[in-house]
């Protein structure tokens, strides 16, 4: 089975649902990813979907959706596009360190221990460049032990 | 009036300060917030799997099952996965703005008024949308600002996407995101969530960002300057 149909077994649709978009393209004239690159059109993703075709990893909307939904509050058919895009990384397997590290803690503790996920992060924001924000971040630290949840 | 209370794993860390302000705005008001017992990770945004993603907050529900009938939870992330998990509307999944009423208002002490002071209220994504799951009166902020005589603006950025769920993947997503909704509005930002509270520090220079809790509480008097 290709990727793009497995992705969708993971969401609400089914690749049928999409028939229903009217190429009207009012997801595109809100979509949050224009604003980094332009041109950004996420009905033509769902067409491709639809037609059985490949989506890559390393397109601007799936690297850069934001899940803001503004796609989903403009679309007269509200199509969840955000949580497609979401499942197409998933099954791309396009992960970055701290999504990871965010699963990790989840799947260890049942909750996200920030400390832990900054720690299984240090390479990534030592090399991201993340240092220089640290010092209008210091509001966000607090100390507290992790709590187990029950049977996670 | 008792209600359960999910503080989803942010508010236990760097959003502390958010969950110290709900939790004293219910206090002044009269109102018990109690914690659902072993709550787990709502999963935010993080998972592909529809059913993954659900699950967490099925299990969230379970646990509040028989102990609360309304359950407030002010991370819109937490929020709406919560809601959402909800299938046959079994509890009322409240966010604090939707108890924002006349009651609230009536009942709430002012020390302080907001005149000659200008707000930003910045919403973002998750309270406006999806439909099924938004605050009910998305002006809300903006009322509450002018009722205690403050000047509104970033109107029209007020629903944009600050990238903040980029922050540590693509840092210079949130920036651009970012900025766009800084440089068009003016004051103080006051935000709603924990991510979009950390985008916009990040970036916001020399103007303030503070929650909505924290200008409740100076309004009714607590603390120095916001
Ligand atoms: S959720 Fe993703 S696809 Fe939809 S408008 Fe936002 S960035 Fe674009
Ligand atoms: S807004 Fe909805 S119906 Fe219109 S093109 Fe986009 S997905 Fe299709």
């Amino acid at each position: 089975m290709p990727k793009t149909e497995q992705a969708l077994e993971l969401t609400d649709y089914g690749r049928q649902d999409f028939a229903v978009c009217l190429g009207c393209k009012i997801c595109a004239s809100v979509c949050t990813v224009n604003d980094l690159s332009p041109g950004t059109n996420p009905q033509e993703m769902l067409q491709r979907l639809f037609l059985g075709q490949d989506v890559a990893a390393d397109e601007p909307l799936v690297r850069f959706c934001t899940g803001c939904y503004r796609c989903t509050g403009a679309c007269p058919w509200e199509i969840r596009i955000p949580e497609v895009i979401r499942a197409l990384r998933h099954e791309l397997g396009t992960e970055s360190p701290f999504e990871k590290a965010f699963k990790g803690s989840v799947s260890l503790f049942g909750r996200v221990y920030e400390p832990y996920v900054l720690m299984k992060a240090v390479p990534f924001l030592l090399k991201g460049g993340y240092m220089k924000h640290v010092t209008r971040w210091m509001e966000y630290v607090g100390f507290h032990l992790p709590h187990k949840v029950k049977g996670m | 009036m008792e209600y359960g209370y999910y503080p989803g794993c942010s508010l236990t860390g760097s959003a502390h300060r958010l969950d110290k302000g709900i939790k004293k705005v219910f206090a002044k008001q009269g109102h018990t917030l109690r914690e659902i017992p072993d709550w787990n990770c709502c999963g935010a945004f993080e998972y592909g799997d529809r059913k993954e993603l659900t699950g967490f907050s099925k299990r969230n529900l379970e646990k509040a099952r028989g102990h609360f009938s309304e359950i407030v939870a002010p991370c819109p992330a937490c929020y709406k996965n919560l809601k959402e998990a909800d299938e046959e509307r079994e509890f009322a999944v409240t966010h604090p703005l939707d108890l924002f009423d006349e009651a609230f208002f009536a009942a709430m002490k002012q020390a302080r008024d907001l005149t000659g002071q200008v707000f930003t209220p910045y919403y973002g994504c998750i309270l406006l949308r999806p439909k099924e799951t938004a605050i009910q009166n998305t002006n809300i902020m903006e009322e509450t600002i002018a009722r205690f005589g403050g000047e509104v603006s970033g109107e029209a950025v007020k629903d944009r996407c600050c990238g903040g769920n980029q922050i540590f993947i693509n840092k210079d997503v949130t920036e651009k995101l970012s900025r766009l909704v800084l440089d068009r509005s003016q004051g103080t930002i006051v935000v709603f969530c924990p991510l979009c509270h950390m985008a916009m520090k990040t970036f916001s220079g020399e103007r303030k960002v503070v929650y909505y809790t924290d200008l409740l509480l100076h309004i009714m008097g607590e603390g120095g300057a916001l």
